[in-house]
């Protein structure tokens, strides 16, 4: 035996000061009595300080010396050789993942969770140490390596619920890190096992993948293609030995979620847009339901669905709005459906007013976070439009065409050059001296001017190389479109090619300069099919909402726990210059619940300086997330539930983006059968003689101190 | 100072009260047991040759002719005899016991003086200490405040007894006598109050006891210190010792009492943190309730 702290031995001194009080014979406190009758008679049995008094003086030292034998042992914290031979590593992975919010085990499947890992940390026996990761979408290291209980248990006790999906493998790998070479290492997963691994995974931890090299890569093989990166991590040859338990906590229950809902402007009405959604039945039950969808809270469409077992139920739809907003899915009224056939009609038939459907089924709806999805659907501005042609009807009806577009056609320019504000010019054919400011389309351009000489006619020109990153691009084809003449044109600054000949020449360009929006298509227009062609129209729609600002059509929702690059317009955002710093801009990010935090705004070294890029994430929470001024106050946050914002609001809001749960294993809460059969029966967790040999030594001390302690009692005057 | 400046004034206030309650069956109002020459009928006996024919009843004798004769009651003065413990015991406590008891026996001394009654007082410790002689008249309570202030302690064995032969010894009369003692006698307070009972004496006794005799707070090792005897006692007080004392000294309270009321004794038992005339008030009440 050792100890830990041997100089606690030095405490054995204070036996000298007990000892001397015992010898030193204490003066006896005289009490005066009226009369000695009474005592007399009480002790004439039994003489006062017996022999056995004087025993019990003796018995009292031994005890008080015996205590302070214990006591000093305690703090000086022996422990045994074999403690440290067969002392413990333990990694204990909690599952926070949003299946694991699922009330199907008493409180929930994380309390229990939460539970048991409380219990083995209480079951860490001397010298043991124990570390606590959190398996979210990237594992985090909540706490290390340590053999501090309270802090261990301190920690488990304030792990949150998250709506992230389910990560288990790259947190069973940094659990293997964690755990290192040790000998007695354990990794104890927690968690429901809602995942696609297959079992194969887990052998890979046990001692038979242990034994062959191959099993690396067996495992690597083995997990879907999104976890081939932790895998490989996961299994070095040395770590595969570490063992790792399943804890499972979780039922087959049945949940209903939206696994996929996202929306975009219709590439072919102006202001349509396109909705798509797919629910999943992750029970073995028939189930009914209804699918509300609502625009702004306005009711778009409210869909009643009766989904088979395991079934996935996807649809697109169509709708119109020229404003835009939040788009929010919701599943309502869930139930079972009834065997017989008339019940089944009945189910059928959505009840709206019954109270029973205002809400879901808890039994058969066990997760509330895919219930509802949101997107964002951007809106549309109505934009000015002056053509300056001789005379083409094409080219006029195409603007006319669009509900977003006044139209306004004039022959000549305006008087003195005086062009109006906020209007897209469409300059065909003729140009003047110097182009206007602000945004500009150039068709067929005539004559030179300030951004370009005119060049030689280029005859048939056959375009074969496009600019396909370029919304200006999107759904175009012009390899297939005659062009009989175009122009060749020189600029006198660099330009961005949209569209280029098999020799070279630009014939579709965009100019970047300081005071506006510049496109030079420099075809014969007249002479040319592009009129006639779907594209052109296209071509236009994209060129309006590239002069509008409109980056995207899809603002695509992403799935929690992701990143994602958002671009905010550098106006709006106060700081210095970016053309002189490039950065010390910063904008806020707000969460769905309303609180912020800040995030810098990157400017690309070559791109435009009216833009700039932010790095969102992780967006661990469903809703809508706003970004705004870096100097919004918090108070500002737009909610999820809030659909509607006030002008104030707007102004500071630069851009949004939705988060949903979007995740098809985690709507479907049955644990993985796999995993669950290789759930480990051994107990790891609190019993006796499980703690440290200095916690019984003070326990035997704390009894000894309560028998003393009735001694005292009945020698001492109280 | 014994006595405080108000004392006469509290007395005679006890006084005025004892007459009022008792309406003349207190002290010197009461009828003594003697037969003799009183002019208040008694009762009927036999003639006897030698009997005074005065006393003869005649006229039964006319009726019935049977020779009766009446007896009568002889009124006497009423003699109080106030018997003080004077035993270190009754030095114990805060404030003592014997103060108290000088309270009582001053007070009674005046009530019976107003009811023009004779009074004596007797301390006793071991034996008798010190005497007043019967003396009457409320002018004689100053110097029996005077003679009861010089009083001190003393004794080493207390002895109701010894004190009670003396008293008849000098050929007391019989009367009232009032035992004020907290009775811590170990040759027993019976013995004392038999020998008043067999001289027909009319006693009472008072007993006076401290709080902390009744409960002390002790517990552990100790040196008992004996106020009379002075003997000292080596002892471990344990919660059960001190619960068997508690027990033995109840006891002796019962068997005080019991005592009393078996031999139609007045008895009062007090702890001796009461005021004097708070006592004597509930001496009055309980007396005159008996009745």
């Amino acid at each position: 035996m050792s100890l830990a702290y041997p100089f606690a031995l030095i405490l054995s001194v204070i036996a000298l000061p007990i000892i001397a009080l015992y010898i030193l014979k204490v003066r006896l406190r005289r009490v005066p009595v009226s009369t000695n009758l009474f005592w007399k008679q009480i002790y004439e049995e039994k003489p006062p300080r017996s022999i056995w008094q004087q025993f019990r003086h003796l018995l009292s030292l031994l005890l008080q010396l015996l205590m302070l034998l214990l006591l000093m042992l305690a703090v000086a914290d022996p422990y045994f050789s074999w403690q440290l031979l067969q002392a413990r590593r333990i990694v204990l992975i909690i599952d926070n993942s949003a299946s694991m919010r699922a009330a199907d085990v008493s409180p929930s499947r994380l309390e229990a969770a939460k539970r048991e890992a409380q219990n083995i940390v209480n079951g860490l026996r001397f010298r043991d140490q124990a570390a606590v990761v959190l398996a979210g979408e990237t594992p985090e290291v909540l706490i290390g390596m340590t053999g501090h209980v309270p802090t261990l248990r301190e920690v488990i006790s304030n792990v949150a619920p998250s709506d992230l999906p389910t990560e288990l493998n790259s947190a069973i790998a940094l659990g293997r890190q964690l755990v290192g070479d040790q000998a007695h290492g354990q990794v104890v997963v927690l968690s429901d096992v809602c995942v696609n691994v297959p079992a194969a995974v887990d052998k890979i931890s046990g001692e038979e993948a242990a034994a062959s090299d191959l099993a690396t890569d067996v495992a690597s093989t083995a997990l879907p293609a999104t976890e081939d990166k932790t895998a490989s991590t996961a299994a070095p040859e040395k770590k595969a030995e570490v063992e790792v338990q399943y804890r499972v906590f979780g039922t087959d229950s049945s949940n209903l979620g939206i696994t996929q809902f996202q929306a975009r402007r219709s590439l072919i009405d102006p202001v349509g847009y396109e909705i798509l959604v797919s629910v999943q039945n992750s029970s073995f039950e028939t189930i009914t339901c209804r699918l509300e969808l609502s625009l702004d809270d306005i009711p778009v469409d409210v869909v009643p669905l009766k989904l088979k077992p395991e079934e996935k139920w996807s649809r697109s739809f169509e709708k119109t709005s020229l404003e835009g907003g939040r788009l929010k899915a919701e599943i309502t009224q869930v139930a079972l459906q009834q065997s017989d056939p008339s019940a089944t009609e009945k189910s059928s038939v959505v009840d709206s007013k019954s109270p029973e459907s205002s809400g879901t089924n808890a039994t058969l709806d066990a997760l509330a976070t895919d219930n509802v999805a949101w997107a964002l659907l951007p809106g549309r501005k109505v934009q000015n439009v002056l053509i300056v042609t001789p005379g083409n009807l094409f080219l006029q009806k195409v603007f006319e065409a669009n509900p977003l577009v006044n139209v306004s056609v004039v022959k000549e320019f305006p008087t003195g050059n005086q062009w109006p504000a906020n209007s897209i010019v469409v300059l065909h054919g003729k140009v003047p001296e110097k182009i206007p400011d602000g945004n500009v389309l150039v068709i067929d351009p005539a004559s030179g001017c300030d951004l370009w000489e005119l060049g030689d006619v280029l005859e048939n020109p056959l375009v074969t190389d496009q600019d396909k990153d370029s919304p200006l691009m999107n759904h175009i084809r012009l390899d297939n479109v005659l062009f009989p003449e175009a122009r060749l044109l020189k600029y006198k600054s660099p330009v961005h090619s949209l569209a280029k000949t098999i020799s070279g020449e630009d014939v579709y360009s965009q100019l970047n300069r300081p005071s506006g929006k510049c496109l030079v298509l420099s075809v014969n227009l007249d002479r040319s099919d592009l009129a006639f062609r779907t594209a052109f129209p296209i071509m236009v729609a994209n060129a309006l909402g590239w002069f509008s600002g409109t980056t995207g059509e899809l603002q695509t929702s992403v799935a929690t726990g992701s990143l994602a690059p958002l671009t905010v317009p550098l106006g709006k955002v106060p700081g210095p210059d970016p053309k002189l710093s490039g950065t010390g801009r910063y904008v806020s990010l707000f969460n769905p619940s309303g609180k912020a935090v800040q995030v810098p705004v990157s400017v690309d070294a070559d791109g435009d300086l009216e833009s700039g890029t932010i790095i969102a994430g992780p967006l661990n929470e469903p809703g809508i997330w706003t970004v705004q001024r870096g100097d919004a106050a918090p108070s500002v946050a737009v909610p999820t539930g809030v659909t509607s914002i006030d002008d104030n609001q707007a102004e500071n809001v630069l851009t949004s983006i939705a988060v949903n749960l979007a995740s098809e294993r985690e709507t479907d809460l049955r644990p993985n059968a796999d995993l669950v059969a290789l759930q480990s029966k051994s107990s790891i967790a609190e019993n006796w003689f499980s703690r440290p040999l200095w916690y019984y030594l003070a326990f035997i001390a704390v009894v000894l101190t309560c028998v003393e302690w009735f001694l005292f009692h009945r020698r001492f005057i109280a | 100072m014994l006595f405080p400046p108000d004392f006469l004034t509290r007395v005679e206030y006890l006084s005025i009260i004892s007459k009022r309650v008792f309406r003349g069956q207190l002290l010197a109002q009461r009828r003594t047991m003697q037969m003799g020459s009183g002019i208040e009928f008694s009762d009927h006996r036999e003639y006897n040759n030698g009997d005074d024919l005065r006393y003869l009843d005649w006229n039964i004798y006319a009726r019935h002719g049977d020779l009766l004769l009446k007896r009568f009651q002889e009124e006497q003065d009423l003699h109080v005899y106030l018997l003080l413990d004077c035993s270190r015991s009754m030095g114990f406590g805060n404030p003592a016991k014997f103060d108290l008891a000088r309270h009582l026996v001053a007070a009674l001394a005046y009530i019976a003086l107003a009811d023009l009654d004779r009074i004596g007082i007797v301390a006793y410790a071991d034996g008798i200490i010190a005497e007043l002689p019967v003396t009457r008249g409320k002018a004689r309570i100053l110097p029996i405040m005077k003679f009861l202030e010089d009083l001190p302690t003393s004794g080493q064995d207390t002895n109701l007894e010894k004190a009670v032969q003396g008293l008849l010894h000098r050929g007391a009369r019989t009367g009232l006598a009032v035992v004020v003692s907290d009775l811590f006698d170990e040759h027993g307070f019976q013995r004392g109050l038999d020998q008043l009972r067999y001289r027909r004496f009319d006693a009472h006794v008072i007993q006076l006891h401290d709080p902390k005799e009744a409960d002390p707070a002790l517990l552990g090792d100790a040196e008992l210190v004996d106020m009379e005897s002075e003997s000292i006692r080596k002892v471990t007080v344990t919660e059960r010792n001190l619960k068997a004392y508690k027990e033995l000294f109840q006891q002796h309270q019962i068997s005080v009492r019991e005592y009393c009321n078996t031999y139609s004794l007045g008895c009062t038992q007090s702890p001796s943190v009461v005021r004097f005339d708070d006592l004597i008030m509930r001496m009055m009440r309980e007396t005159g309730a008996g009745r």
